[in-house]
């Protein structure tokens, strides 16, 4: 499987973000609201992994509830890959 | 056709998913009210077991797969053989949902449809077909949820399998022509077991939209699923909601 890296991860949501007209912070503590990272924007990411590794990733809502910074993004979707 | 006498009231009801929650709050005030019940769910809980104890002449349960087509023949046909016919049926047995749409796995929504829509329509129809084949009257309660008729995040699947519920009941209520009263309940959220699958802030706004302040209790609900059983109505073909007036 073609595993992306959580720097991967991260230039991806970068993208996921610049398209909305803001920035990701270079803090993995930064509160997703704070950059208005909503699940829908989650979505997209998961599906941008998805189209970069060619395998799907499912995951129910209470992990994503969980989610609260950049860095538990990028934790969750790289554990995803690897499930 | 409009000569036909009422439905007479179940005596001998069969609920799917009877284990726990709804389906065992439903089978034990069937029992309190004097009615016959036959139980089956995936697992038979201590809970439902201590009530097969209580009732031994009234009760009959088994581990059956609502999706198991045939176990669930021979269950009605145990059923049948120890009380005599089948003349209600509660479809209750259903598997919840919290996923998004785009990421839930296509098997899981596979489930999640064949469990929820095609095996309590396969269920319907093998009842429905013992019924009508005996010449009997009876009776039939979709448990479905206010998820048919309102929207809610991560429950797309779910939702589009009690909307098909809540469609099945009012086509079948005319397709069986009176021989049958065809309802469904449709219960708003569960504190409980559904209602754990919903984040606390969305539960909150639930509660905050409810103008009778809580969220629905099962006891709340098997009134409504004894009436549509038992009561001399002339409602068929309904869905009758229970939820606070949360959903108007």
């Amino acid at each position: 499987m073609n595993e992306l890296s959580r720097a991967q991860i991260r230039d991806l949501m970068a993208q996921v973000v610049r398209n909305q007209g803001r920035v990701l912070p270079d803090d993995d503590s930064t509160d997703l609201r704070e950059i208005g990272f909503r699940s829908l924007d989650f979505s997209e990411l998961a599906l941008r992994v998805e189209d970069a590794t060619g395998e799907e990733l499912n995951f129910d809502a209470p992990g994503l509830r969980r989610i609260a910074t950049v860095g538990d993004v990028l934790d969750f979707l790289a554990e995803l890959q690897r499930q | 056709m409009s000569d036909s006498p009422p439905v007479p009231a179940s005596t001998v009801v069969l609920v799917s998913g009877g284990s726990r929650g709804l389906g065992l709050a439903i089978v034990t005030d069937l029992l309190d009210a004097g009615l016959t019940v036959a139980a089956f769910a995936r697992t038979v809980t201590p809970e439902l077991e201590k009530l097969a104890d209580a009732y031994p002449d009234r009760v009959h349960v088994g581990a059956v797969d609502v999706t198991d087509l045939a176990a669930a023949q021979r269950f009605l046909r145990a059923v049948e053989a120890r009380f005599g016919p089948v003349d209600g049926l509660v479809n209750n047995a259903a598997v919840g949902q919290d996923s998004m749409h785009t990421h839930t796995a296509t098997a899981d929504i596979a489930r999640i449809v064949e469990t929820n829509l095609t095996a309590p329509l396969q269920l319907t129809r093998l009842v429905a077909r013992r019924m009508l084949g005996q010449g009997r009257r009876g009776r039939i309660v979709n448990v479905t949820s206010i998820c048919a008729q309102r929207g809610f995040p991560g429950l797309v699947a779910y939702s589009a399998t009690k909307g098909g519920m809540d469609a099945a009941t009012r086509s079948l209520a005319r397709e069986l022509g009176g021989r049958m009263l065809v309802n469904a309940v449709a219960p708003g959220f569960f504190a409980s077991e559904m209602s754990a699958v919903l984040g606390s802030t969305q539960l909150d706004q639930i509660v905050r939209r409810t103008p009778t302040g809580h969220l629905t209790e099962p006891a709340e609900v098997v009134p409504v699923v004894r009436m549509l059983l038992c009561a001399h109505t002339n409602i068929n073909g309904q869905v009758i909601v229970v939820d606070g007036a949360a959903s108007i």
